[in-house]
């Protein structure tokens, strides 16, 4: 249990994530491979035949039945993890909101990959933040130890009788899935400490006593019941989530925030980002510092249930805030924009100006330069008093390649 | 704004009636809107139909909760709660029902508190189709006739409606026929469409918290349609005749309910409380080993 126990390693962040289920000790995992994604249930079907992780590992015709498998396993009671991306998401969306409201807890692992069409392999939060209002709690990780970390933290979190609702835990294609970096493996012991049986009181099926979930209500006002308390269960998070990064540093030694704010303190202008590409922010950060600009950066790290007070507490006296959205809601522009300006609306010290950037669509880069940018405008936005946005990041040099494509895929071949 | 509300079982033509009273209203030129409500299809399941007609733009939508006009096509729905039959009734709500039993008869067996009406569409039906059927027909003529539609606008809807059912002229034409016989039959009433009370500011509740045992949809309370008797679902009972049975078991294959079993000696049985009457084990029978017969409001207790 004392931290001197916990070993580091080289690991990519889909290898930390096969570690998170193993220390979790799962009973069932139901597969089915995407990439970015498949090397977890590769990992872990590799475990389970050889006896390093005691769980059934099954592989389903597609997402939409691994997950029933995974929701339907976790209503017996037993300890549940699957993963999945992008596409493989999406065609298990009707069932994310069906086993959310039959309040099973288990672990949903999102390796994130941009959405067709066009069709692309790279990472951008289109994927994930689709699901936000499915029910499922979302963790989203900037490194590969917060993967196999808030593995753990969510199995705690979504098993809690305050909460019993699936959580996913969220990390970007590529840039986490398939990068290696240092990861401590937490102790076996510790984390049987942190994690106790899964004895859940209102799930376990028998023969003997057979039991509907989610059975049909009509008439609208059971149904609002219900739906309430699956929101009032995912509120509950923000609390039972602290308890148990208060319990996790104290086990292992890190601790983990609702929100990380990033040399905030005397910041007058706050990037807001997510996931990996936070690490360039930081990067970013400290550039505009060493050229004397007060910048700071906000990472939102639990994303549902949404820590409306906690960003609410950073951002407040800002000079301005720009949201860098790694995603793009056609016809309305970055969707995590929308949630910060809801949640800052009533605030007495809105900042001056809320800048909306999208940026990495697809994995594209976000180069120093842009960031400069970012914080450029960012900077005008607050000395005017007015915010921008959405302004997409995207170059005169990436423009002139992509001409170049435009040409090669249409002008050349008909002669114009 | 006159309010109707059809209530009905699956299959007997209350939504296709509230349907002629709204297009019969349209016709003569008002305002009109209908909208029926059901749960999972299912034949015999109670179904209600809402009619508004008015002069204005009607502001509403969905189930009405009080109505001017209670039209209900089945006598077995009142004391059903889950049909909410008589919700929202009062004594100044005109209540026609589908019963061969007089007015004042039904008022007192029903404990009906509002003005009631009756004629026995069914009764009709059968005299003039010679076989069951949707009197959807019957009961949107009797609507439009007491909610002050005229005979002409109502015959067009009935043709309208039952066309787009992909009904033959024929029977559209006979349907209109025996539909203007109990226009005829009833006599119009005066409906009290005067102002309402306004309701009180609604006295809202903010749900806390409660453990998953509670606060998950699901049932734990063990098989329970045992005991759910769907007699009251029946306007006509299956009958077998063993004497023309060969056995072929195909009732018992095409029961919807599960209500026919197999004895030991290979003939089958039919388990009333759990028939719905649906008749589909009259439809599928070979040898005409099934027969119909009509239930009456005091009888189809079993």
């Amino acid at each position: 249990m004392n931290k001197m126990n916990q070993t580091s390693q080289m690991m990519t962040g889909n290898l930390a994530a096969a570690w998170g289920a193993r220390l979790a000790d799962v009973d069932y995992i139901p597969g089915f491979p995407i990439t970015p994604q498949t090397e977890i249930v590769e990992t872990l079907s590799k475990w389970c035949d050889s006896g390093e992780v005691n769980a059934r590992f099954v592989t389903l015709d597609s997402e939409h039945s691994m997950m029933t498998a995974a929701g339907a396993a976790a209503a017996t009671g037993a300890r549940v993890f699957t993963a999945t991306s992008s596409q493989g998401l999406l065609h298990a969306f009707e069932v994310l909101y069906t086993v959310a409201g039959w309040r099973v807890p288990f672990v949903l692992v999102n390796v994130s990959r941009a959405l067709a069409s066009p069709i692309t392999l790279e990472p951008d939060h289109n994927d994930v933040l689709a699901a936000r209002d499915s029910g499922f709690l979302q963790i989203h990780a900037e490194t590969c130890q917060e993967v196999l970390d808030s593995i753990l933290m969510a199995y705690r979190i979504a098993e809690d009788p305050r909460v019993c609702l699936p959580a996913m835990v969220n990390l970007d294609g590529f840039y986490l899935s398939f990068t290696r970096e240092p990861v401590i493996v937490p102790d076996p012991q510790a984390v049987k400490t942190f994690l106790p049986p899964f004895r859940p009181a209102h799930l376990g099926f028998k023969g003997s006593a057979p039991r509907a979930l989610g059975p049909a209500v009509f008439g609208g006002s059971v149904y609002s019941y219900f739906r309430h308390q699956m929101h009032l269960a995912a509120m509950n998070g923000l609390q039972v989530h602290e308890e148990a990064a208060v319990e996790f540093e104290r086990l292992f030694g890190r601790r983990y925030g609702l929100v990380e704010a990033y040399k905030l303190d005397d910041a007058e202008d706050v990037l807001v980002m997510t996931n990996a590409f936070a690490s360039k922010g930081k990067a970013a950060v400290d550039a505009a510092r060493a050229e004397g600009k007060r910048v700071g950066l906000l990472r939102l790290r639990v994303i549902r249930p949404w820590p409306a007070e906690a960003i609410r507490q950073a951002l407040q006296g800002r000079r301005a805030v720009a949201v860098l959205d790694q995603n793009l809601a056609p016809g309305q522009g970055g969707i995590l924009y929308q949630e910060i300006a809801a949640c800052l609306y009533h605030g007495a010290q809105r900042p001056r100006a809320l800048c909306s950037f999208i940026g990495g669509l697809g994995g594209k880069n976000i180069s120093e330069g842009e960031f400069r940018s970012v914080f450029e405008q960012t900077a005008e936005a607050g000395a005017r008093g007015t915010g921008i946005g959405p302004v997409l990041l995207y170059t005169e040099g990436e423009h002139r390649e992509m001409e170049q494509l435009q040409y090669l895929a249409h002008d050349l071949k008909t002669g114009k | 704004m006159v309010s109707i509300r059809f209530h009905g079982r699956g299959g007997q033509g209350a939504k296709t009636a509230s349907r002629i009273a709204g297009t019969a209203a349209f016709l003569e030129g008002f305002t009109a809107q209908d909208s029926p409500l059901y749960g999972a299809e299912r034949r015999g399941a109670p179904v209600s139909a809402s009619t508004r007609i008015d002069r204005k733009p009607i502001r509403e939508r969905g189930v009405i909760a009080r109505p001017d006009l209670v039209m209900i096509a089945d006598a077995s729905l009142i004391p059903d709660p889950s049909a909410r039959v008589l919700e929202g009734v009062d004594e100044r709500t005109v209540v026609f029902v589908n019963s061969p039993l007089a007015a004042d008869q039904a008022r007192a067996q029903f404990s009906i508190p509002g003005r009631v009406t009756t004629l026995d569409l069914t009764g009709i039906a059968l005299e003039h189709f010679g076989k069951r059927g949707a009197i959807s027909a019957l009961l949107g003529a009797v609507a439009g006739r007491l909610a002050g539609l005229r005979q002409g606008s109502i015959r067009e809807a009935i043709a309208r409606e039952l066309t787009d059912l992909g009904l033959a002229p024929p029977v559209i034409e006979r349907n209109q026929t025996v539909a203007a016989r109990c226009f005829e039959a009833v006599q119009p009433v005066e409906l009290d469409v005067g102002a309402r009370q306004a309701m009180a500011v609604a006295q809202l509740r903010a749900p806390t918290y409660e453990p998953p045992t509670k606060g998950t949809a699901g049932i734990t309370a063990g098989p329970n349609s045992a005991i759910r008797s769907m007699s009251g679902w029946r306007t006509f009972r299956p009958v077998l005749n063993p004497e023309l049975c060969n056995g072929c078991w195909l009732c018992f294959a095409n029961c919807p309910e599960g209500a026919i079993t197999i004895k030991p000696d290979g003939k089958p049985a039919i388990y009333y409380p759990h028939c719905k009457g649906c008749l589909d084990c009259v439809e599928v029978c070979p040898t005409d080993a099934m027969t119909v017969e009509r239930e009456t409001e005091a009888a189809n207790n079993t």
